[in-house]
């Protein structure tokens, strides 16, 4: 079939197999909510069904290894959006195994939680597929919206209302900003499509100079609000300390990942020519949020709002691989950003174990976890010290590459900041540490126990932790395959 | 003066008064344009431009100044029909119907809705924050760059495509498939959305209630 | 023939004044209105420059349905999330909900 203009449509419905399969669990797992008396099952069915969908969605998306195809010129299916697609679907999973007992304690509406976990999930997948600014645009929102809503779901908790407004409204500004800015990218480049809009910025823009800057300024804020970048990240501490914990988990690791993978592709793809105009304004936002967010979260009590302050650092790390763009960096990026989500997910997994069994997450609250719990004051340990960069873990590796890529891109001053920047943060993990370790336990000082699916996922990810830290090769070569669409 | 005049206790003065005002301020600008327009100096389409313009400024300086919120409603719906005259002019008949449909007959009934349920009393009470001013700097620079880099370019063309309403279709339909699903999935979720949250009665009550009729039963 | 450039003086001048709405406002729903105002000015950009500059393809009048399309879903959301937080706090206004301090 061919579009209006003659061009060849690949209308092959498989290629979106992933997509497809976990939007038609997200509406099983509604049915299967509602229906839940009539249909005679536990509660425990419906992340059975979830993580059956997501099984299925995998095994989807690896059958596209290797491929590079696209859907109706809307969607690109090449490694790159397998490697996210694989990412995403692990990182759910993942969230879904850890956080079972407290959603099923401490959520609201548990059919709308484990369907919207998984279409954001589905736009976080198209984000990193799209090919064309509108199908860019949409999957944003689907991803957004159902963020949305996800951080109001906490049960009988006021805060959770009030960050899921603030988040709303600062979101819907950003979508303003981010697409005002492409129309102005459409006016200068006529199209969206990607190829085509570097094919045009390519050529030589000189007349429409201004209106792209202001373009690629708005763009790069409303992008900005999504990774939460300083000075656009008003939002993250606020929805991470209301949202549930799993939610605020999957914000740090999902949400994240998709923005960078859009910033990949957008300034890897139709921006690059635009380069001397963008380059300077993401080395300022990197500048601002590795310092602002390390030295904010110094002062923080809250262990989610600390590490919503440690995860706007990260960003600041991660935005110097998109100033120096290549196909060195960004498979460093893209192996950076594994190593982080396994890391983080590490911490939140052992966070929401803690939060199962006492209810508080002030960081005062972690006190003596060494003695009633050893083996989840291990996994905490282990994970903010990958956060921290420490050798033999996970954090350590993909840094050093990450670092290392951006001064052979010819920044080394960036990378100076951010080693001064990560030091200061080994700070603040460090207190969380000795608070686990040098402070008797306040109160029932008694051994306790995780559950079974807490063991499951904390073990996980501290082996993955661990693995990614000494033998990354597999890793390397995932990120290195990934990103070799993205440069040819 | 006013308050004598025969009328429904809902028109209260301030329409009253921003009517009068509205029609002081449109009717010179309509007859200076119409003069215009009979001197051959503009176009009936730039006298529509114009009358548009005002009207979606005006507009949205209502939206954004005034005080009482059912006034910056109203003026958000004159707003927002004046933007359906622009497509007009652009020769978009069909998302000017969708504009008028969407925001006339839904969005902004939805917003008046939230607003009647929020804040019943529609006293002017002080709705803006003490950032005004920094908004207004904001504003007003970000306004300068806009039109200096909107005027600065030079854009090309000065030709207006009409595109046929089929062919829009076709490249809807066809040509953005994808995009057609997603917002279907987009609006489910914004459905689910709306739903946990505006409900009343959370799911614990219901199964308490539950629990309890069976009990009595 | 009007030229592009009123179109798109007309969208500045609007998005201007959405973004100061949303600065100057504490209203949750105000807000939510200037939004509004702001996206009305992307959807005139895209149309402009989809009839002035793109010509056969015209990909500004699909994306500029589509704005309009999820203005009002986003809308839906919002003001769901609002009656919430109105039914726990008896307030509308932003800067009420202050519970989360940094």
């Amino acid at each position: 079939m061919t579009d209006l203009l003659g061009n060849d449509l690949n209308l092959q419905y498989e290629l979106l197999g992933p997509e497809i399969a976990l939007v038609i669990t997200a509406a099983l797992v509604l049915f299967a909510d509602a229906f839940r008396r009539e249909l005679k099952i536990g509660q425990s069915a419906i992340p059975a069904i979830s993580i059956l969908g997501l099984v299925v969605a995998l095994l989807l998306s690896l059958l596209w290894i290797d491929e590079n195809k696209d859907f109706a010129r809307l969607v690109t299916i090449d490694n790159f959006t397998t490697f996210f697609r694989v990412l995403f679907i692990a990182v759910t999973v993942v969230v879904i195994i850890g956080s079972h007992e407290y959603i099923e304690r401490r959520v609201s509406h548990l059919g709308e939680f484990y369907s919207l976990l998984l279409l954001s999930t589905v736009g976080a997948m198209l984000m990193a597929g799209a090919r064309d600014l509108l199908t860019a645009y949409l999957a944003i929102e689907v991803m957004s919206f159902s963020l949305y809503i996800l951080v109001s779901l906490a049960k009988s908790d006021t805060r959770s209302g009030e960050a899921s407004l603030k988040y709303v409204l600062l979101g819907g500004v950003a979508s303003a900003m981010l697409l005002y800015g492409l129309s102005f990218l459409y006016g200068v480049g006529g199209s969206t499509q990607y190829t085509e809009i570097a094919a045009a910025l390519s050529d030589g823009t000189s007349t429409l100079e201004l209106p792209l800057l202001l373009g690629l300024a708005l763009i790069i804020a409303g992008l900005g609000f999504k990774a939460s970048a300083v000075p656009f990240h008003m939002w993250t501490p606020d929805a991470y300390e209301g949202a549930p914990i799993p939610i605020t988990a999957y914000l740090s690791a999902t949400s994240k990942a998709a923005t960078f993978a859009l910033l990949l592709r957008w300034f890897a793809g139709p921006l690059l020519p635009a380069i001397d105009s963008w380059q300077w304004m993401i080395s300022v936002l990197a500048v601002l949020t590795m310092v602002i967010g390390n030295l904010v979260a110094l002062q923080q009590s809250n262990i989610k709002r600390l590490l919503a302050y440690s995860s706007i650092g990260q960003v600041g790390f991660m935005l110097m691989a998109i100033v120096t763009i290549s196909d060195q960096t960004g498979s460093a990026l893209l192996l950076h950003l594994s190593g982080y989500i396994i890391t983080n997910l590490a911490v939140f997994m052992g966070v929401i174990a803690f939060y199962n069994r006492t209810g508080r997450e002030e960081i005062v609250a972690f006190r003596g976890l060494a003695q009633t719990n050893p083996y989840l004051a291990l996994v905490i340990t282990a994970g903010l010290f990958s956060l921290a960069g420490m050798p033999l873990l996970a954090g350590f590796l993909t840094k050093f590459i990450l670092f290392q890529s951006v001064v052979s891109g010819g920044y080394t001053w960036l990378v100076v900041t951010a080693l001064l920047a990560s030091t200061v943060s080994l700070y603040y993990y460090l207190q969380v540490i000795r608070q686990m370790y040098m402070y008797q336990p306040e109160g029932d000082a008694s051994r306790w126990r995780l559950s079974p699916t807490g063991y499951l996922a904390t073990g996980a990810m501290l082996v993955g932790v661990v693995w990614v830290g000494v033998y990354a090769a597999p890793f390397y070569t995932a990120a290195d395959r990934a990103i070799a669409p993205l440069f040819t | 003066m006013i308050d004598r005049l025969p009328l429904p206790a809902q028109f209260d003065r301030l329409i009253i008064v921003g009517g009068v005002a509205v029609g002081l301020v449109m009717t010179p600008i309509l007859f200076v344009l119409l003069a215009l327009l009979i001197g051959d100096q503009i176009t009936a389409a730039e006298l529509v431009f114009w009358l548009a313009f005002t009207v979606i400024v005006a507009g949205a300086s209502g939206t954004v100044l005034l005080n009482n919120i059912v006034h910056a409603a109203l003026s958000l719906i004159a707003t927002l029909l004046g933007v359906a005259a622009v497509y007009l002019l652009l020769a978009t008949e069909f998302i000017a119907l969708v504009q008028i449909l969407v925001y006339g007959g839904g969005v902004v009934i939805l917003l008046i809705f939230g607003l009647m349920m929020t804040n019943a009393q529609d006293d002017p009470v002080v709705t803006d924050g003490s950032q005004k001013p920094f908004a207004a700097i904001v504003g007003v620079l970000l306004a300068g760059v806009f039109l200096a880099a909107v005027i600065d370019a030079e854009w090309g063309s000065e030709t207006m495509t009409v595109v046929p309403f089929r062919d829009f279709g076709a490249r809807l339909f066809r040509d953005f498939i994808v995009p057609v699903i997603i917002v279907g999935v987009l609006l489910d979720i914004a459905l689910s959305g709306a739903i946990v949250n505006a409900r009343a009665s959370r799911i614990e009550d219901v199964d308490a209630d539950e629990t309890t009729s069976e009990a009595s039963s | 023939m009007i030229p592009i450039e009123n179109f798109l003086i007309l969208s500045s001048l609007l998005f201007a004044m959405g973004l100061y709405g949303v600065l100057a406002r504490r209203s949750a729903i105000l807000i939510l209105m200037s939004i509004e105002l702001m996206l009305a000015a992307v959807s005139i950009n895209f149309i402009a420059f989809a009839t002035y500059l793109d010509g056969e393809a015209f990909s500004g009048l699909v994306f500029a349905l589509f704005v309009i399309t999820v203005a009002a879903a986003e809308v839906g959301l919002a003001l769901g999330i609002v009656l919430r937080l109105f039914r726990e706090r008896r307030t509308a206004y932003v800067d009420a909900a202050d519970s989360l301090k940094w």
